[in-house]
């Protein structure tokens, strides 16, 4: 028997579901807590510590405490924003081999996949003491713009945590499974994820079982993380100005303001004003001192209002790439955690000139999804096959995110005649190769459903070249230079020909994962040779 | 259970995987002049017959590779002919934005040449060239004479069998004298 979780590996959170016959059951940690924080911990002690336990060691060693790993991994470290995100962090991240970024804790270098799997062996093992079987297979969710690179390494740390990655799906895709399955719903919806560090929203054609979804966009680099650092940075200032001494170097100091800002902004979703202080500030003088604040919501809301704004023109961008107005939308899903922050329901309600479906559990839902999602892979779905853990379905306890009352859940009806959800994602971005001039020939458009498969013919441009080199890239600009680079295809010792008669067939293919390969053959030659692209930041491929 | 048998799904694999080359209709099986609706349905049924996942507990390894492969081709048909469908509405209101005949004054007082020809039908060009071809109207409009050439060689360049972007480009060089 086997079981299959779906897993929302998120940047501060994760979630775990299993699908079973009565509804989807959630994953509980030690304290029957259904949200894990994504945290791995190296403590002085030994061993590595993840999850909430792991979070009481950001106080005491912030610079051995992994948080945010999902804002690195795959990443190309030389990628401007790598580098910005490597500023608010307190650990230590260097660059290793194909330019992947690479932690060091202690003694130990450890990749980012490796870190992930790390939180994906505390959600397993968690999930066996639960239903007391083996988890052998997964579904993870990922940010739907996650490029290729990421989606390998997410990959990765599921192989390394000894699970048979099944499938990676879309976070925003998951959540419409979600809302979607079992109600065969003829209806076209828009998902908006503003989550703990990334952004998406995807508009979705709902037909039955088939899941389309017609356009995406977002940001792997917004989220409630950037937001805390605005508060933090607002109350490092005030510490400047109060204490006279800028915590800015000290590590510990602004791992505990950091901590203060995110209380503060979940304080703020549900009151107009934040007053108190932080208390236990141990200052470099040796004193411990505190350090009051008073924000209102006006304030938050101003510091917060670009990005928020960011999120609003990506959403009318996917819109006008949809072709779609405000009102041809039927529903509006509210995912992630940053979605309860009242402006952006606010500038939500605005752009959709609807209020958003807001009964749906913003943090819980995607893994949901990603539970029917694996079960549907499994054929584990259909009514009656029983998974021997009826006994344990999910409980009504639930996590204390943000001290939060609980809220309601959908729960998918399993009782009636199944059909198995087909999703039909789409390619985030556009995908070209460099062409003379530094100019780009696009290969895959952007929102073209997957898997897809497509080839181009090109030629050489010089008389007698032997070599040629096939620079792939992955964005919008007609500009080579302008694009993210992928990484480089050589072919090697071609027939001497002249320039234009040599015909090389560059085909891409992204698979259901959204995962790219992208072969380059020579057609003249007798012997085709081929060669593989191996993206850039992802871990080394096999083949 | 939805999901096409394992015989019928391969038979259509094979079937797409052989016409590879093919037009976009004749991938996803409808008629040239299908809607765009008739082409999502039938986008949907292939979808809920032969999607890969769908049969990756009862195909061989070889199997899957092959229906998946057809997906693939179907996939990139849709897209293929979604994007031309909306291109050609686009050239529709590309149309209604044409410039008006009254010529635009320029700053310095130099009358402007609106753009040669109003474009007629979505066949006399590529929908990339007409996207260039759109930009060299404005710059016209705006008086931009170099740079309304510039965009309409580049229309050439991705469109270089038409006929009607040549003599476009030849009349605008023909005007260029007469700038000061």
């Amino acid at each position: 028997m086997t079981v299959a979780l779906g897993i929302d590996l998120g940047t501060t959170n994760s979630v775990a579901a299993l699908a079973t016959p009565t509804g989807v059951e959630f994953i509980l940690g030690s304290r029957n807590e259904r949200v894990h924080p994504s945290v791995v911990a190296f403590p002085e002690s030994g061993g590595v510590v993840v999850g909430g336990d792991a979070k009481r060691y950001r106080l005491t060693e912030p610079q051995h405490v992994i948080h945010s790993a999902k804002r690195f991994i795959g990443q190309n470290i030389r990628a401007p924003l790598v580098q910005l995100a490597m500023t608010g962090v307190q650990y230590k991240v260097v660059e290793g081999p194909n330019q992947q970024p690479i932690v060091v804790v202690r003694d130990r270098r450890l990749t980012m996949p490796e870190i992930s799997s790390h939180v994906l062996v505390h959600l397993k093992r968690n999930a066996e003491r639960q239903l007391g079987t083996p988890v052998t297979e997964a579904v993870i969710t990922v940010p739907a713009n996650f490029t290729d690179g990421q989606r390998q390494a997410t990959k990765e740390a599921g192989r390394l945590a000894g699970l048979d990655v099944m499938r990676l799906i879309n976070e925003p895709t998951a959540a419409a499974l979600a809302y979607g399955f079992g109600h065969e719903r003829d209806q076209t919806i828009a998902v908006f994820d503003f989550g703990g560090g990334t952004f998406d929203v995807s508009i979705l054609r709902l037909a039955g079982d088939v899941y389309e979804v017609i356009a995406s966009d977002g940001d792997f680099f917004l989220g409630g993380d950037d937001l805390d650092r605005a508060l933090t940075d607002l109350l490092a200032s005030e510490c400047t100005r109060v204490l006279r001494c800028d915590p800015r170097p000290h590590a510990a100091l602004m791992m505990k303001l950091m901590m203060g800002a995110e209380a503060i902004k979940c304080h703020l979703s549900d009151n107009d004003a934040a007053e108190g202080e932080i208390d236990g500030l141990d200052l470099p003088t040796g004193q411990v001192a505190q350090l009051p604040f008073q924000i209102t919501r006006r304030q938050f809301e101003d510091l917060i209002a670009g990005y928020v704004q960011r999120t609003a023109d990506v959403t009318r961008q996917v819109m006008a790439a949809a072709q779609l107005q405000a009102g041809q939308i039927d529903e509006v899903l509210c995912v992630g955690g940053s979605t309860r922050i009242p402006l952006v329901r606010r500038r939500l309600a605005e752009v959709f000139k609807r209020e958003p479906n807001i009964t749906i559990n913003p943090d819980e839902v995607v893994a949901q999804g990603a539970a029917i999602q694996a079960g549907s892979l499994t054929r584990n779905l259909s009514a009656g096959t029983g998974m021997g853990v009826t006994h344990a379905v999910a409980t009504t306890q639930h996590s204390v995110l943000g001290g939060k009352p609980p809220r309601a859940t959908t729960q998918p009806q399993f009782d009636q005649p199944l059909r198995r959800p087909i999703l039909i994602d789409v390619n985030p971005a556009t995908l070209a190769i460099q062409t003379a001039g530094g100019f780009t020939e696009k290969v895959l458009d952007k929102n073209s459903p997957i898997p897809i498969e497509r080839s181009r013919v090109f030629t050489t441009a010089r008389d007698k070249q032997t070599r040629v080199e096939i620079d792939c890239c992955r964005g919008e600009s007609r500009k080579y230079s302008e694009n993210e680079p992928l990484g480089t295809l050589v072919l090697d010792k071609l027939p001497e020909k002249m320039r234009g008669d040599l015909k090389i067939e560059v085909s891409f293919r992204i698979d259901a994962d959204g995962i790219l390969q992208v072969r380059a053959s020579d057609q003249e030659s007798g012997a085709r040779q081929e060669a593989y692209l191996n993206v850039l930041g992802a871990p080394e491929r096999a083949t | 259970m939805s999901g096409g048998s394992r015989m019928e799904v391969l038979l259509w694999a094979k079937r797409i995987c052989a016409r590879r080359a093919a037009e976009a209709h004749t991938m996803l099986e409808i008629s040239a002049d299908a809607t765009l609706e008739v082409a999502q349905q039938a986008f949907h049924t292939i979808a809920r017959n032969a999607h890969p996942d769908l049969h990756r507990t009862t195909c061989s390894p070889d199997e899957l590779e092959l229906v998946t492969s057809a997906f693939a081709l179907v996939a990139a048909a849709y897209q293929q002919f979604r994007a031309t469908r909306l291109a050609t509405t686009k050239m529709a209101s590309l149309r209604d934005l044409r410039p008006d005949a009254t010529p635009i004054p320029r700053p310095d007082g130099a009358v402007v040449v609106p753009a040669p020809v109003a474009i007629t039908t979505a066949s006399q060009m590529s929908a990339r060239a007409a996207i260039h071809y759109r930009k060299a109207e404005l710059a016209l409009r705006r008086g931009d004479i170099q740079a309304g050439m510039l965009h309409v060689k580049m229309a050439i360049a991705a469109d270089p069998q038409s006929k009607f972007l040549r003599s476009a480009l030849a009349q605008i060089e023909s005007e260029l004298p007469k700038k000061p």
